[in-house]
C-alpha cells in the first residue's frame, strides 16, 4: 500500500528540520575555520552559552509567533509586548513591594505575584488581539499592528509614573536577577514550554485543528470547528510566550526600557518561523523546525561577529534579511530546481544586476575590508565582478529561453 | 481527407510516482466537437492542461495544424488560439466581471488607464451572447458558481478562440442554463470552432459530439464516431466492463421521521426581494432521501446552510431534530446534534490542501482518536482506513496530499469525513459535481446503504435524472420558496422543471 511514498531516507532529506541541522554545521564548521580567533576551538563552551541563551530568547516567542502563523495569522505585536511585559513586571514589583524594591531585596511573595501579573497582562494583550480579529473583524495585520504601535506607547507612559519620573525601570534584585537569566534555568523552561507546545501541535486535536485553520479557515469552521476559540488560544499563547521573554529580558538587560527594549525583535521570530519552515499562508510549519530556525539565525549572527569582529550588530538585520531570502527559495523548491531556474531573463532580472553588484561591493568592503587604501579598489573589483557573471548568466538565460519557444 | 487541426503523439506525463498519462495519440479535426470521456483519474483533464499550456513538462509532441508546438505557458497557447474553461473556476473574486473577463488584456485608454466602460461595453456584448443580463460592473465573488462558469466561458469568447476546451463545463450548471450553453456551443461551431468537450455525462456527450474519445487509467482506449455508437459502448469503455443501467437495488422502507423544518426564513437585505427563503417547511425521515430541486438562486445551498448553522445572517422559523427543537448558530452545534454538511464548492469549502488523504477524512472525528489528551495515530488510521475501504477511495495509502486524488475521489474523502461523525441527518450539496460515472454509481449505493442503516438524507443536484434516480421524495424551490413536493412514483423531469421555474407570483 505505502509503495509509492518515498522511503524514510527521503523523507528526512526533503524535510526543512534536516536541511537546517545541516546548514547549521556547516555555518559552524565554516565559523572554526574562518574565525581568526578560533573562538569555536578555543572557547567552545563560551561560544555555546552566548549562542543558546540567544537562541533561547528568541526561541520563546518565535515559538508564539511560530504558532499564530501556522493558524493562518500573523503577530506584529510581540517586540512591544515583551517590552510592555518588563514594564509591567517592574512596575508590579514597585506596587508591590515598594520597600524591598528599594533595599534591593523583593520579597519572594510579591516577585510570584508580579511573574503571574506579567503573564497575566500577556494574556490580556492576547485576548484582545483575539477579539478585535473574531468580533471586531480586523485582519491579524492591522490587530497587532495597532498593539505594536500602541503597547510601547503605552509602556513609556506607564513607566515614570511608577519609577519616580525616570524614563526607565532598573532591576532591583541582584539575586533575583542572576537567578531570571541563568542560562541553565531559562533552558530547561524552554525545553518545557517547547515540548508543551510541541505535543499542542502535533499531538493533539487543539493542534490538528489549528493547523487546519490555517489551511483552510472556512472548510473549518464548516467542520465544525470553533474557530473563533482556536483564534484565541494561538494569539494568548503568541503574547504570553512575549511576556516570559520580557520577564527574562528585564533581568538579562538589567533595567526596562520601554522606549527601545526589544525592538523589531516581532520581525526576527517571524523569520524565524520562516526560516524554520511555517508558511506566511498558514497551515504549514513544526515546532522543532521554528527552534532550527532560531538557532540556526542565532548562530549564523554570532557566526558573522566573531569573523567580522566587533560592532559587529550593526549587520544582524542585513543577516537576517538574506538568510530569510535563501532559506525560503530552498524551500520553496528543492535544490536541483534552484539551478536550472531562470532569475535574469526577463527585465526586472536584468535591471537588478547592478542592485546585486553594488551590494556586494558594499557588504564585501563592510565584511572584509581592512583599512588599506586599495580597500574600496577590492570591493570595486568585487561588484564588477559580480555584475560580470550574473550578466553572462542573464545572456545564457535568455538563449535557453528563446530556443525552447514555439 | 483534412488534416487534423490538433495532433497528440505519444503524450506521456507522470506527477512523481503517479501515472498520469501515458503515450496518449489521437487527432482532432478542425470544427469538430471532439468529447472527451474517461473516469476520474482517467487523465483527461491532465491531457487538457497541457494542450492549453497550463502543463509544461511533458514527454511526446503536440502538433496545432502539423507544426510542433511547445507552450510555455498559457499565454501562448491563446496565441494560437486554444482557450480553456476549467472545471475548477478561476476567477478573481474581488474584481468585477468586466475585468475579470479582460484581465490581463486590459482595454486602455491613453496607452495606461484602464477604459473601464470600454470593458463594461464589451463584457455586456459578450454576456449577452451568453443569455445572461447580469451588469458587469458586479463583483465576481458575488455570484453563484454557476453565473461564475458563464463569466469564464465569456472571457473564453473574447480571445476569439479557435479552438475552445470545456472541461466538465455543464457540472454546476441547471438545466436551463445548460439549454443556453447548448445554444452558445451551437452558435460557436457555426463560426468553425473547434471544441474538445470533456463530460461524464452521456445524454450531453450523445446531444452534442462528433466523435469521442476515450481515456482510461492514463491510456488511449478508442475514438468512435458518435453516429456508430451508443452510451453503453462508451461506458464500457470507460470502465472496461459493462455496467448495468443503474440498479441501486430496493429503497429502504421509511422509519421515523428525524427532521422537521417548519416556515424557515432567511434575509437577504438589500435585494430587491428581500429574502433568499421564505416559509419553507419540509419533513425528513429515517432511511429516506430527500432531493432538493432548483434552479440556480433558488436557494438550495442556502437551505442547507441554514439547517447547519453555516448562514451568515440567523434564520427564523423552527428546526426539530428527533424531536427536539434546535436552531444551530454554528456548524459545531449542528454537528453535535448529529447533522452532517457535504459543501457544494470542494475545492473552496471542503479540502484542506496543505494536509493528506488522512487527516482530510479524520478532520470532523479526532475527538475519537485520541488515547488521554493526545492523539492517537494509529487510532487516527484505523478511523480513515475505514473509509477508504467503505467508499473505495482510490488513493496510495493516507499519506499522498489530499491534492493528489481526482475531484470524486476527494468528494468521497469528505463525505467519509461526515460518516465518521455517525451523522443521523447527511446534507449533501451537489455531491456528485464534477465525480465521474462509475463513482457517481459508487456514491448512490453508498448513499442507499447509509439509508438501509437509518440515516436521512438530503441531497440538491443540479441534475435531474440524478435527483430522480436517487430520492423517495423530491421538493422543488423556486426563489426561495417550496413550490412543490412530490413523491418519487409520480415525478417527472417536466414537472419538476415546471415547478422550478414558477414564481412566487404567478403561483399565488
Amino acid at each position: 500500500m505505502n509503495n509509492d511514498s518515498p522511503s524514510l531516507l527521503g523523507r528526512l532529506w526533503s524535510s526543512v528540520e534536516f536541511k537546517l541541522i545541516l546548514s547549521w554545521l556547516l555555518v559552524v564548521i565554516a565559523t572554526m575555520l574562518l574565525d581568526s580567533n578560533h573562538t569555536y576551538w578555543n572557547a567552545s563552551a563560551d561560544s555555546a552559552q552566548i549562542v543558546l541563551r540567544q537562541t533561547v530568547l528568541l526561541g520563546f516567542f518565535a515559538l508564539g509567533s511560530a504558532i499564530i502563523i501556522i493558524s493562518g495569522g500573523i503577530d506584529l505585536s510581540s517586540g512591544s509586548v515583551i517590552a510592555m511585559s518588563a514594564t509591567v513586571f517592574g512596575s508590579l514589583m514597585i506596587v508591590l513591594d515598594p520597600e524591598g524594591f528599594k533595599a534591593g531585596h523583593v520579597s519572594t511573595t510579591a516577585v510570584i505575584l508580579s511573574i503571574a501579573g506579567t503573564l497575566l497582562a500577556g494574556a490580556m494583550v492576547g485576548t484582545l488581539h483575539a477579539w478585535l480579529i473574531t468580533s471586531v473583524g480586523l485582519p491579524p495585520f492591522v490587530a497587532t499592528l495597532a498593539t505594536l504601535v500602541g503597547l510601547r506607547s503605552f509602556s513609556r507612559g506607564l513607566t515614570p509614573t511608577v519609577a519616580g519620573g525616570k524614563s526607565q525601570i532598573d532591576f532591583p534584585d541582584d539575586n533575583l536577577r542572576n537567578a531570571l537569566k541563568d542560562v541553565t534555568a531559562i533552558t530547561i523552561v524552554f525545553i518545557v514550554f517547547a515540548f508543551a507546545l510541541w505535543f499542542l501541535m502535533s499531538r493533539t486535536v487543539t493542534g490538528r485543528h489549528l493547523q487546519a485553520m490555517g489551511g483552510n479557515e472556512q472548510a473549518s469552521k464548516l467542520s465544525g470547528i470553533r474557530t473563533d476559540r482556536l483564534k484565541w488560544l494561538a494569539y494568548v499563547i503568541g503574547a504570553v510566550s512575549a511576556s516570559i521573554v520580557g520577564i527574562i529580558f528585564f533581568a538579562d538587560q538589567g533595567s526596562a526600557k520601554p522606549d527601545i527594549m526589544a525592538r523589531g525583535y516581532e520581525l526576527n521570530a517571524i523569520a524565524a518561523s520562516v526560516i524554520g519552515g511555517c508558511s506566511l499562508q498558514g497551515g504549514i510549519g513544526t515546532i522543532p523546525g521554528t527552534i532550527l530556525g532560531c538557532l540556526f539565525l542565532r548562530t549564523i549572527i554570532d557566526a558573522v561577529q566573531k569573523i567580522v569582529g566587533a560592532g559587529a550588530d550593526v549587520f544582524e538585520g542585513m543577516i537576517v534579511g538574506i538568510v530569510v531570502v535563501v532559506a525560503v527559495t530552498f524551500s520553496q523548491r528543492g535544490g536541483s530546481k534552484l539551478i536550472g531556474k531562470r532569475y535574469f531573463s526577463d527585465e526586472i532580472g536584468w535591471s537588478v544586476i547592478p542592485t546585486l553588484g553594488l551590494l556586494s561591493g558594499l557588504a564585501f568592503l563592510l565584511f572584509f575590508g581592512k583599512r588599506e587604501w586599495y580597500a574600496p579598489y577590492q570591493a570595486i573589483l568585487v561588484g564588477v565582478v559580480v555584475v560580470g557573471a550574473l550578466a553572462v548568466r542573464a545572456v545564457l538565460e535568455s538563449r535557453a529561453n528563446s530556443s525552447s519557444r514555439v | 481527407m483534412t488534416p487534423p487541426i490538433i495532433s497528440i503523439e505519444r503524450i506521456s506525463k507522470h506527477f512523481g510516482g503517479t501515472r498520469a498519462l501515458h503515450e496518449v495519440s489521437f487527432d482532432v479535426m478542425p470544427g469538430e466537437l471532439h468529447a472527451i470521456c474517461g473516469e476520474n483519474g482517467a487523465g483527461k483533464s491532465t491531457l487538457m492542461k497541457i494542450l492549453s499550456g497550463v502543463i509544461t513538462d511533458y514527454e511526446g509532441e503536440l502538433r496545432i495544424d502539423g507544426q510542433i508546438a511547445r507552450f510555455s505557458g498559457t499565454r501562448d497557447a491563446e496565441a494560437v488560439g486554444i482557450s480553456i474553461i476549467h472545471q475548477e473556476l478561476n476567477l478573481v473574486e474581488q474584481l468585477s466581471i468586466a475585468a475579470n473577463i479582460f484581465l490581463g488584456r486590459e482595454l486602455r485608454w491613453g496607452g495606461v488607464f484602464c477604459d473601464d466602460r470600454a470593458m463594461e461595453v464589451a463584457a455586456t456584448e459578450l454576456l449577452k451572447s451568453l443569455d445572461c443580463d447580469i451588469p458587469p460592473s458586479r463583483l465576481a465573488g458575488s455570484l453563484r458558481v454557476g453565473d461564475q462558469q458563464l463569466i469564464e466561458i465569456a472571457k473564453a469568447l473574447s480571445l476569439n478562440s479557435r479552438i475552445l476546451v470545456m472541461d466538465e463545463p455543464t457540472s454546476a450548471l441547471t438545466e436551463a442554463e445548460v439549454e443556453r450553453l447548448y445554444r452558445v456551443i451551437a452558435k460557436l461551431r457555426s463560426k468553425g470552432t473547434t471544441i474538445l468537450y470533456i463530460s461524464h455525462k452521456m445524454d450531453e456527450v450523445f446531444h452534442l459530439s462528433d466523435r469521442i474519445t476515450v481515456l482510461r487509467d492514463g491510456q488511449f482506449i478508442a475514438t468512435r464516431n458518435t453516429k456508430e455508437t451508443n452510451a453503453r459502448e462508451i461506458t464500457q469503455l470507460m470502465v472496461g466492463r459493462d455496467i448495468e443501467s443503474l440498479d441501486l437495488g430496493p429503497r429502504s422502507p421509511r422509519g421515523e421521521k428525524v427532521l422537521e423544518v417548519r416556515n424557515l426564513s432567511l434575509e437577504w437585505p438589500g435585494h430587491a426581494r428581500g429574502y433568499r427563503l421564505k416559509d419553507v417547511s419540509l419533513e425528513l425521515y429515517r432511511g429516506e432521501v430527500l432531493g432538493i430541486a432548483g434552479l440556480m438562486g433558488a436557494g438550495r445551498t442556502e437551505l442547507l446552510e441554514c439547517l447547519f448553522g453555516a448562514s451568515s445572517l440567523p434564520p427564523t422559523g423552527e428546526i426539530m431534530l428527533d424531536g427536539v427543537s434546535i436552531m444551530p448558530r454554528h456548524p459545531s452545534q449542528a454537528k453535535r446534534a448529529g447533522l452532517a454538511l457535504v459543501t457544494e464548492d470542494r475545492k473552496r469549502l471542503g479540502v484542506f490542501n496543505t494536509m493528506n488523504v488522512g487527516q482530510n477524512i479524520s478532520m470532523c472525528s479526532l475527538r475519537e482518536a485520541v488515547s488521554g489528551p493526545l492523539l492517537s495515530s494509529s487510532r487516527e488510521r484505523g478511523l480513515s482506513d475505514s473509509m477508504v475501504s467503505k467508499l473505495r477511495i482510490k488513493t496510495a495509502g493516507l499519506t499522498p496530499p489530499i491534492g493528489s486524488l481526482s475531484g470524486g475521489n476527494q468528494q468521497k474523502c469528505i463525505v467519509g469525513r461526515w460518516l465518521l461523525t455517525h451523522p443521523k441527518v447527511l446534507l449533501l450539496d451537489d455531491p456528485t459535481r464534477g465525480v465521474d460515472v462509475g463513482a457517481k454509481a459508487e456514491l448512490y449505493r453508498v448513499i442507499r446503504s447509509l439509508c438501509s442503516e437509518g440515516l436521512g438524507v438530503i441531497v440538491t443536484s443540479s441534475e435531474l435524472p440524478e435527483l430522480l434516480t436517487l430520492s423517495d421524495r423530491i421538493m422543488v424551490l423556486s426563489e426561495g420558496r417550496k413550490t412543490a413536493e412530490f413523491d418519487i412514483r409520480e415525478a417527472t423531469q417536466e414537472k419538476i422543471m415546471e415547478a422550478a421555474t414558477r414564481s412566487w407570483q404567478t403561483s399565488k
